[in-house]
């Protein structure tokens, strides 16, 4: 086992694990907490929407993984302010339009690309050192942004109406919360795909609500759940050949399970 | 138009909240026409008004979150109704009873430091005052020792006065209250109007409080004003609750019973969330 990590290749996803896991754990506390799962998962299509068209055109798939992300959540979002269009409603109609487009996109391809489904399903193990920094530089952006206005996110996630009639920005601090989830879907893309890239998102952190009764402990368990599931799941899928992806997901889900039967909340 | 001072004048205080033939529209069509009426410092008002009467929209104009289409609305002398105004931190808001998450990640006494986030604003975290403050408001509410509690874990009626411990922090002069004996039991209703009439006796906070349920303010009030598209009627509970007036804006199954000096008063009128 130790000699895998002389690999370059193990080093990187490893690395990757680490940055992924506990970036989209802690932005996943407040997706939980502020009941944005779906907009994890409309955004993850979009953002792979992106990456086809990416391919396609020949501009780089993680910037356009990241238009196409931020694009859908700022247009719901001023659908949901501007026609009261319900949130859920306007992210299932850029869901299923944005994997139209992907399929479109695929078919204007006429050439079958691995690379493309690589983003689909994952492929922690072929990320490059170049895509090692980026998933880095964003990450530090998006903890950075969550550590400045983390009184008003708590605040927002608890009571958006109240935090508003307080005198708090909360629809432009709302604004960047779901750009920061749009960010932090794109940074694990290529890691665990657009299928399974808001497991990540969801599953730790509602694992980690099973099992805290502070913010603070809620993060400290869902960062150590995210890291176990993406750092286990990692060396799992090495060991037993397995899809790196979807063994990630099963294991954060078997911890889920398991802090929901040791929940002090039951 | 100016306004006096309310300091300058000894004796003579200026109206805090001042609407001038304001009219709002909620959702784009007309909610409210034509109010005139102001609000004395110090003073308890109860809002009342059958469903769809303009009780939000009036709510949302105090919150300076809808401006009037016509008119004036000037609150501590200023017409501002954008978010950002300075003046948004003088009014504690209790908001109608929403279902708390039972399981939310928070304690009693981080829910009441909320209140001072809007003075703190971004970027700085609570000081020794503001911890002060919010434990001088669960004090206040008589919830001081219930201060590590995880919220979820308290009573309806006690988290309602967790939630107006969090408008005291804020240390308003305005306490605006949304339907707050909507969905509690009597026992719990009694001891919160208990409490808002203490708060309002000893903080000399102005106090606006709206409700559907007539009966359970018009004892405490100075004065009621009864909402129906428009200011109906303003003034004693005695000389709002006739049963002329009420039988204007609720119909004619109006029952009105003379109890212990008060009124007593049965409308067709079911609140609905």
């Amino acid at each position: 086992m130790t000699e895998l990590l002389t690999y370059g290749f193990m080093q990187r996803a490893l690395a990757a694990s680490v940055m992924i896991g506990t970036l989209c754990a802690v932005v996943g506390v407040f997706v939980v907490l502020r009941g944005l799962a779906f907009v994890g998962a409309g955004t993850a299509h979009a953002a792979f929407a992106g990456v086809t068209l990416g391919y396609l055109a020949g501009i780089s798939p993680m910037a356009m993984a990241l238009v196409f992300a931020l694009g859908t959540i700022w247009i719901v979002q001023a659908l949901n302010e501007r026609s009261r269009t319900a949130f859920d409603v306007s992210v299932g109609i850029f869901y299923a339009a944005s994997m139209a487009l992907a399929i479109v996109f695929i078919g204007l391809m006429r050439t079958y690309n691995a690379e493309v489904y690589g983003y689909l399903f994952g492929s922690i193990l072929s990320v490059t050192a170049r895509e090692l920094w980026t998933i880095g530089l964003l990450s530090a952006v998006a903890l950075l942004c969550l550590a400045l206005f983390f009184k008003e996110f708590h605040f927002i996630a608890f009571d958006q109406e109240m935090a508003e009639a307080s005198g708090i920005p909360a629809t432009r601090l709302f604004f960047l919360l779901l750009t920061l989830v749009g960010v932090t879907i794109v940074v694990a893309l290529k890691a665990v795909g657009a299928l399974l890239v808001f497991a990540l998102l969801v599953i730790p952190a509602a694992a980690a609500y099973q099992l805290a009764g502070r913010l603070w402990t809620m993060i400290l368990w869902a960062v150590a759940l995210g890291l176990a599931s993406t750092i286990g799941g990692l060396l799992l899928s090495y060991a037993f050949d397995l899809p790196s992806g979807s063994t990630i997901t099963l294991l954060a889900t078997a911890f889920f399970f398991l802090a929901v039967l040791a929940s002090p909340k039951r | 138009m100016t306004m006096t001072t309310p300091a300058a004048v000894p004796g003579v205080t200026a109206p805090i909240i001042t609407f001038e033939n304001a009219s709002f529209a909620y959702h784009g069509t007309p909610a409210l026409q034509g109010l005139t009426f102001s609000v004395m410092p110090g003073e308890f008002l109860g809002i009342i008004g059958p469903n769809g009467s303009g009780k939000t929209t009036l709510l949302k104009a105090l919150l300076g979150l809808v401006a009037p289409t016509s008119g004036r609305a000037t609150m501590f002398d200023c017409t501002c109704h954008t978010l950002r105004c300075h003046h948004r931190a003088r009014i504690g808001y209790l908001p109608q009873r929403s279902h708390v998450d039972p399981h939310f990640p928070i304690t009693v006494f981080e829910t009441v430091l909320m209140g001072r986030y809007g003075a703190l604003g971004l970027f700085h975290r609570p000081t020794a005052s503001d911890r002060e403050l919010a434990a001088g408001a669960l004090t206040d509410v008589g919830l001081l020792e219930l201060k590590d509690r995880p919220l979820g874990q308290l009573s309806g009626g006690q988290q309602q006065r967790v939630l107006i411990a969090r408008a005291l922090a804020q240390q308003p002069q305005v306490l605006l209250l949304d339907e707050p004996t909507t969905g509690v039991d009597a026992p719990t209703q009694t001891a919160l109007l208990s409490l808002v009439r203490r708060l309002h006796q000893v903080r000399h906070l102005t106090v606006l409080f709206v409700t559907h349920d007539i009966n359970v303010v018009s004892p405490v009030v100075d004065r009621l004003a009864l909402l129906n598209g428009r200011l109906v009627a303003i003034g004693r509970p005695a000389d709002v609750l006739t049963r002329e007036t009420l039988a204007a804006v609720y119909g004619e199954a109006v029952i009105v019973a003379s109890q212990g000096g008060g009124s007593y008063v049965i409308v067709a009128d079911h609140h609905h969330d």
